[in-house]
């Protein structure tokens, strides 16, 4: 189990707690309709969505998905021609999703192993910024057993534990120099891992038009004894310790949402969703150095965030029983905001969201979804409250994605 | 076959995704009214690229001027040209290098290698007659700038490299104001007042001679008229406070205490002893020592009666190696007048006015930059080189910035900014000495 956990952490997506917005990638349908549909799929993403609405799934299934988030930042300094990207890379989030019980019963069981946050940032060593950021990763995992019961025929209740295992993956230079003239690195790796839980209920007035409440708690991870390495000329290296470690704290907020679902035609679908995230846990990240010297000194970062939200339409179009479409969009707002409380790990604003996709049933156990999602961060100008770095950032975000259930 | 094409498809798809970068565009760079097409820098080892206490090609290449001259090509500047020693002759003059921190402590050592001299008695310099457009001329100051034979065999050697023989005898003043510039940076009279103050406040000899705001003023007025004769444009820097660099604070008292108590004394030392104008007395915390006192090796030996150096009012620590608190005074007021001149002289030719005096002393308390902490502490504030008086190459970089701001604010042109975190602080060693 513990070799399991660890190939799945391996290969798991890098994900950015520290993001402005949730980016919801966890089924490649909701994807598909802008990320609402958390009222309008009974299957088994219902797990993350709307854990309520598994006991209304009338069979049992297993899918798995994947994406591969293109996060591309650019960053132009006030009073500067230049511009600098972020470096092209690729982070992959999945999920994994299985329901299972009695076929037509008051209850259905399940688990979910999914990714809620994504983005992964790296500016590389040569930019204006290095000294504040060079790179940021948070690879993070929520595994999440659930179980969900029918109260009538119409109305249905759900909850599951949420375990997560985060890791953190943190470069930036230091303004100490080797004698060819490069800077020094800091490099902060740490695992962590925090609990929480994820409940909903969800209510069918006629087979068609549905409403979903669910709320996802907070999950506050904490890493200890992560291992903090400097990559400093040898004549300074007494003022960073080697093999020495940090510990930090992670909050990963909580999220309240809510989704209706109604039929437009026999074969057009609507889905609405609406969140609010609870960012405001997030004020400050903190690094505590196990051994401090004059020079490494514990770091206390200012976040500031804020509540923030987003609304979500999409539609279905039921072609025939072997081919759905969908097209979505929505608005995220930003937890960022003041624009001193800007980062280059988090450039984040005000989030426009379109996106599409498909649903190819060859046989009617099993099915093909792809999805197609593209968010762009509108541009902010920013003059940073802890490292001053002043200028202007702006970001787009691409992220196809393919998954496949089956059913029994 | 046709799956062969799908992938390739998908591929091609996948790479028109990759490339759609965010495009960002806030800045079109714009001269203004200005004319670049000669610009010419004039002023001292600050302007020349002086650092670590020589001149050698790699601090010419990050010289202040020569930053803000490469951020000039995206303004239609011109070609801007130093007098740079060649790669055979890269380390010019001689520096010094950080060979070891010993318990903190610097220790380093002279370059003696591919050095420029032509002459070593009297030293003398691979000549560079070629035009230039940076004139920094190390050691220059505003009253020799007028006076004739500075450029000889028996001058400044960094002068005399500069001037083809036949006009050896022609001042820095003459030369600095015909070379047919459009645009001039002027960065002259610290020397005026640095050189009396690193000296500790002792006059021995022209180099270390206090000018006095009357001459200084009269000078610098003539100076600035020569300069904007044709109309021309330019910027004025002021002269940045003796106190706000680490040649005068990196040496304390405390420090100096605590280094002769470290050899546990019978019994613990609680003076130092310095001479000054009016006689020998105790040290204060206001009196400063000049960062070379320490490696003097002079502290705490006996004289020929016994008595250990500086430790006793019989043999206290010479003059020239502290700027006492009168002495300091004395400086601070004369640097203050100067500036009052030079920005006057801004004020009454329309120049641009880039206010390093104001901008160091900000940075002696400690900035952050882009996420750089930068201040005045000796090596590890990464703005001053290891002489303690000279820039790094990010202390260049902030001092381009700078020039480039005021010239922009003056004039309304746009000049783009230098990017402080592609120069480096001082080189530290990679390796530990036992």
């Amino acid at each position: 189990m513990k070799k399991l956990l660890f190939s799945i952490l391996c290969a798991s997506p890098s994900l950015l707690f520290a993001q402005g917005s949730q980016v919801n990638l966890q089924s490649p349908k909701a994807v598909g309709m802008g990320g609402a549909g958390s009222a309008y799929f009974l299957d088994e993403s219902s797990i993350f969505y709307s854990p309520g609405a598994l006991a209304k799934m009338d069979h049992n299934a297993i899918s798995v998905a994947g994406n591969a988030v293109m996060y591309k930042s650019a960053f132009q300094e006030v009073g500067s021609t230049v511009v600098y990207h972020t470096r092209n890379q690729i982070s992959t989030p999945f999920s994994l999703f299985a329901a299972f019980g009695p076929k037509n019963s008051w209850w259905k069981a399940g688990i979910g192993v999914y990714t809620p946050y994504g983005g992964a940032v790296d500016w590389g060593k040569d930019w204006v910024g290095k000294f504040s950021l060079v790179s940021l990763s948070l690879r993070a995992i929520y595994i999440q057993p659930t179980l969900s019961f029918k109260l009538t025929e119409n109305f249905s209740v759900g909850g599951g534990f949420v375990y997560n295992v985060g890791t953190v993956d943190l470069e930036n230079s230091v303004p100490v120099f080797y004698p060819d003239g490069h800077a020094g690195l800091a490099t902060l790796k740490g695992t962590g891992t925090g609990t929480g839980y994820n409940v909903g209920i969800h209510y069918n007035l006629e087979d068609d038009f549905a409403i979903s409440v669910s709320y996802r708690s907070k999950v506050v991870t904490k890493l200890k004894n992560g291992d903090a390495n400097f990559d400093v000329p040898e004549s300074v290296a007494s003022n960073f310790p080697a093999g020495n470690k940090f510990s930090a704290e992670l909050p990963l907020p909580s999220t309240f949402a809510a989704g209706v679902a109604f039929p437009i035609s026999e074969k057009l679908k609507m889905a609405l969703d609406a969140t609010i995230i609870n960012y405001d846990i997030y004020k400050a990240l903190d690094f505590d150095y196990k051994e401090n010297t004059p020079v490494l000194q514990d770091t206390h970062s200012p976040k500031k965030y804020d509540k923030a939200g987003s609304v979500k339409a999409g539609l279905e179009y039921i072609a025939s029983e072997r081919l759905q479409l969908r097209i979505g969009g929505g608005v995220i707002a930003t937890p960022v905001q003041q624009s001193a409380y800007v980062y280059p790990e988090t450039p984040d604003n005000t989030r426009y969201l379109i996106s599409g996709g498909f649903t190819i049933k060859p046989s009617p156990k099993f099915d093909v979804t792809g999805s197609f999602a593209y968010q762009r961060i509108v541009a902010r100008q920013s003059t940073n409250v802890e490292s001053h770095l002043s200028g202007t950032y702006a970001t787009n975000i691409f992220a196809p994605g393919i998954g496949v259930s089956y059913k029994w | 076959m046709k799956k062969n094409k799908l992938y390739i498809a998908a591929a091609l798809a996948l790479l028109a995704i990759a490339s759609c970068k965010p495009t960002l565009d806030e800045y079109t760079p714009s001269a203004g009214s200005l004319n670049f097409s000669k610009y010419v820098a004039i002023g001292n080892s600050l302007t020349a690229g002086y650092a670590d206490g020589g001149l050698y090609l790699e601090g010419q290449k990050v010289a202040y001027p020569n930053l803000i001259a490469e951020q000039l090509k995206q303004v239609d500047g011109s070609e801007f040209k130093s007098p740079f020693f060649s790669e055979d002759q890269a380390n010019g003059s001689g520096y010094i290098t950080l060979t070891a921190l010993v318990n903190g402590q610097p220790v380093t050592a002279q370059v003696t290698d591919k050095l420029a001299y032509r002459s070593a008695s009297p030293k003398l310099l691979t000549k560079y007659t070629d035009p230039i457009n940076n004139l920094g001329v190390p050691g220059m100051r505003m009253d020799m700038a007028f006076a004739a034979g500075v450029g000889s065999q028996a001058g400044n050697m960094y002068f005399e490299r500069l001037l083809p023989d036949a006009d050896a005898m022609k001042t820095y003043f003459a030369y600095s104001t015909t070379q047919n510039h459009t645009f001039f940076s002027f960065a002259l009279g610290n020397n005026d007042a640095l050189g009396w103050a690193t000296n500790g406040g002792v006059e021995d000899g022209p180099t270390s001679t206090l000018t006095s705001t009357a001459l200084f003023t009269s000078l610098l007025g003539n100076y600035v008229t020569t300069l904007t004769a044709g109309g021309q444009k330019g910027v004025l820097a002021t002269i940045p406070d003796v106190t706000a660099t680490p040649y005068f604070t990196t040496v304390t008292r405390a420090a100096l205490l605590a280094a002769v108590n470290a050899t546990n004394p019978p019994t613990p030392v609680t003076n130092i002893y310095i001479a000054t104008k009016s006689g020998p007395r105790a040290a204060t915390d206001q009196d400063y020592f000049v960062l070379p006192f320490s490696s003097t090796g002079l502290l705490g030996k006996p004289n020929a009666a016994q008595i250990p150096y500086g430790l006793h009012p019989l043999n206290p620590v010479e003059d020239k190696y502290v700027l006492d608190v009168s002495e300091t005074a004395t400086v601070v007021q004369r640097i203050k007048e100067y500036n009052a001149a030079i920005k006057a002289a801004a004020n009454s030719k329309g120049l641009a006015l880039a206010d390093v005096h104001e901008f160091l002393n900000n940075v002696k308390g400690g900035v952050r930059i882009n996420g750089l902490a930068v201040s005045a502490k000796y090596i590890t504030g990464n703005a001053f080189s290891l002489d303690g008086i000279h820039l790094t190459p990010i202390g260049n970089a902030l001092m381009a910035n700078i020039f480039i701001s005021a010239i922009n604010s003056k004039y309304g042109s746009k000049i783009p900014q230098v990017d402080v975190a592609k120069y480096r602080g001082v080189k530290l060693p990679d390796t530990v000495t036992k």
